[in-house]
């Protein structure tokens, strides 16, 4: 009786919730088709065309709209991403190993991590940057904004990999130091295959944040941008589909990203399967 | 008999300053089965965390084979442990589980194969040796726990309610398996557990513990005749308890004025008159007699007799459950089997007489 109602209701929200979700992305692919270089970021569609991908590539005839400035600043936001990323997972599972036993404190250091990530990032740049001057140091993507990144990046790591220890059975760990492993060898043999999934979800957390990052990096990454900045750049003087068709790229990248995580994921289910075959 | 483990005024006291476990003596053979029994939270399973070096002791010593061990972390210390929870590693297969702990102890390939194989056997677990651990039934993990457990040899086995999660008939063949694989290898155990049969058929001897503290240590048979403390008589099996005061001692005889009457029970101590004493009688040794024959039976149970009229009863098969009524309006329970009491003997009204030798009572301070 109720499911029939329910059900169907459920299903619109669904679906609704799955429109507003992609529509505006779905907006932003199919204008990245607008014709070039007179076609505009609006409906309706001139004419389809290739042109703002080729143009994105430096394949198109010189016109008077100028090549996105991407090539460095994407090298730039993938490197910086990288280095956050493994940082920030890095000190995520040492600090959410920390904090599996209580330790005089443990509140306090809870909030002040969280604490990066709930502090508006405009608020933290600024900061920065005023530190920075203060102590003459100069401000680079991979100094100042680094460090932001991690400091950002760093709770989402850490709350991730809590979870994870969370619900992780300790016993197993005590069933393998009464046979006598140390806790490092334990660590790595018992405890990190099996929190492995978990330290992917926190690295991939790490890396599309870190990625994508603006309003942190805007006032402490200083003269060489990152690629959201360097996109940001572009929209002070008119905003033409080259962008989308960046985007779509980006977004398409995005998700070969987590078809990596995923096969990842699927492979270190096998691998754990297949050496425990070799070893016979 | 030389001693495998020794627990000398072992306490444990927790951070926020609880007592968990108190003054914790024990020395345990060679080769023993030791059970602690005990309701939860009573400290049996902190006792053996500590024996296993998963809690820090606050207080006392414990030695293995003579050496004090108290600060040795689990890993170095010549035990092992095995959980409730089986605790396997979930990425390894059972064969992996089980050679694990050699691997990491570099024991060479061949030596370790062997032992695995050994192991494996012994535990029956050779048909699904290269299975993942994750879909196998509470008995096989069970035994693999056990299997790896013992591959590597250690001095003592700690088992940490073992067989709580597996279900009643499972535990009783495990129970056997457990009895006679210890038997066989001859190794220390030491089991927790909060089941009174667990305890009782599998040790040498039971520890019965009560608010961190022991109540009694001796052999399973023991727990039933000699109860020790008025715990140990609540706890274990089915008695009935009066209270009372010591009129006389005559050798392990001692007697005890009731508001029954003059009942007699054996102790290990001696009692001084008037002193306050509670004298514990196992429903088992209670036998019933026809009001009538109040002379003859006093004398063969030392004048230990009290009258009671029968309340209600129902047969239960080929027992008969009674409940039947003392003078002072206390109702205890009985079970009366048809064979031992032909015939309908016990209409409800009708009075009976109870009795039990001296020697199947047990008289403590109270």
């Amino acid at each position: 009786m109720q499911s029939a109602v329910m059900k169907p209701a459920l299903a619109l929200y669904t679906t609704l919730f799955l429109v507003f979700l992609y529509a505006p992305f779905a907006i932003l692919a199919i204008l990245s088709f607008q014709t070039g270089p007179e076609g505009g970021p609006q409906f309706p569609i001139i004419e389809w065309s290739s042109y703002w991908y080729q143009h994105l590539f430096g394949l198109a005839p010189p016109s008077r709209v100028a090549p996105l400035p991407i090539g460095e600043s994407l090298f730039r936001s993938m490197t910086l991403a990288f280095m956050t990323m493994i940082v920030s997972t890095v000190l995520g599972v040492m600090s959410a190993q920390a904090f599996r036993s209580r330790f005089k404190g443990s509140g306090i250091v809870f909030y002040l991590i969280v604490l990066g990530m709930m502090v508006p990032g405009v608020l933290v740049g600024l900061g920065m940057a005023l530190v920075a001057n203060f102590f003459g140091i100069d401000r680079h993507w991979w100094s100042t904004a680094f460090v932001l990144h991690v400091v950002y990046t760093f709770p989402f790591a850490f709350l991730v990999m809590l979870a994870i220890f969370n619900r992780f059975d300790k016993s197993v760990e005590e069933a393998s130091w009464s046979l006598g492993v140390s806790p490092a060898r334990t660590f790595r043999k018992v405890t990190f295959p099996l929190i492995f999934p978990g330290v992917l979800s926190a690295m991939l957390f790490a890396f599309t944040l870190s990625y994508d990052e603006f309003s942190r990096t805007l006032f402490a990454s200083g003269r060489d941008l990152t690629l959201p900045l360097a996109i940001y750049g572009t929209f002070a003087v008119e905003i033409h589909p080259n962008v989308f068709a960046f985007g779509v790229l980006t977004t398409l990248f995005s998700f070969a990203l987590l078809g990596v995580y995923a096969i990842l994921m699927s492979l270190s289910v096998r691998r754990a399967r297949r050496i425990a075959i070799q070893e016979e | 008999m030389q001693s495998d483990l020794e627990l000398i005024k072992v306490g444990k006291v927790y951070d926020n300053g609880t007592p968990a476990v108190v003054d914790f003596d024990l020395t345990v053979a060679r080769g023993e089965f030791i059970a602690f029994l005990g309701p939860s939270g009573c400290g049996k399973t902190t006792t053996l965390r500590m024996i296993g070096g998963f809690e820090a002791i606050s207080a006392g010593d414990i030695r293995i084979r003579g050496q004090r061990i108290n600060d040795l972390p689990p890993e170095r210390r010549p035990t092992s442990m095995i959980f409730q929870s089986y605790a396997l590693f979930p990425h390894m297969t059972v064969r992996r589980n089980i050679s694990y702990g050699l691997e990491v102890k570099r024991v060479p390939k061949v030596e370790r194969d062997a032992k695995v194989d050994r192991m494996l056997a012994t535990l029956g677990l050779e048909d699904i040796a290269d299975r993942r651990v994750n879909n196998l039934s509470g008995g096989q993990r069970q035994r693999i726990a056990l299997a790896r457990g013992l591959v590597v040899e250690p001095e003592i086995l700690l088992l940490d309610e073992p067989l709580g999660a597996l279900d009643a008939n499972l535990r009783r063949t495990i129970q056997n398996e457990l009895k006679i694989l210890q038997k066989t290898l001859g190794i220390t155990f030491v089991f927790v557990t909060h089941a009174q049969s667990e305890a009782l058929s599998l040790s040498d001897r039971v520890v019965v513990m009560n608010q961190g503290r022991i109540e009694q240590v001796s052999t399973p048979l023991a727990l039933y005749t000699r109860p020790a403390t008025l715990f140990v008589a609540q706890f274990i099996g089915n008695n009935i308890i009066f209270d009372g005061a010591v009129t006389m001692t005559q050798g392990t005889n001692v007697r005890v004025k009731t508001p029954l009457g003059l009942l007699t029970g054996s102790a290990n101590e001696n009692f001084e008159a008037g002193r306050l004493a509670k004298i514990i009688v196992p429903t088992e040794a209670v036998q019933l007699h026809q009001a009538n024959k109040r002379d003859e039976v006093l004398v063969r149970n030392d004048g230990n007799a009290i009258s009671a009229v029968v309340g209600r009863s129902s047969v239960v098969g080929h027992v008969q459950r009674l409940s039947v009524d003392l003078p002072t309006g206390r109702a205890l329970s009985l079970e009366a089997h048809v064979d031992k009491y032909p015939g309908d003997q016990f209409q409800r009204g009708g009075e009976v007489l109870l009795t039990w030798p001296a020697a199947a009572a047990t008289v403590i301070a109270a």
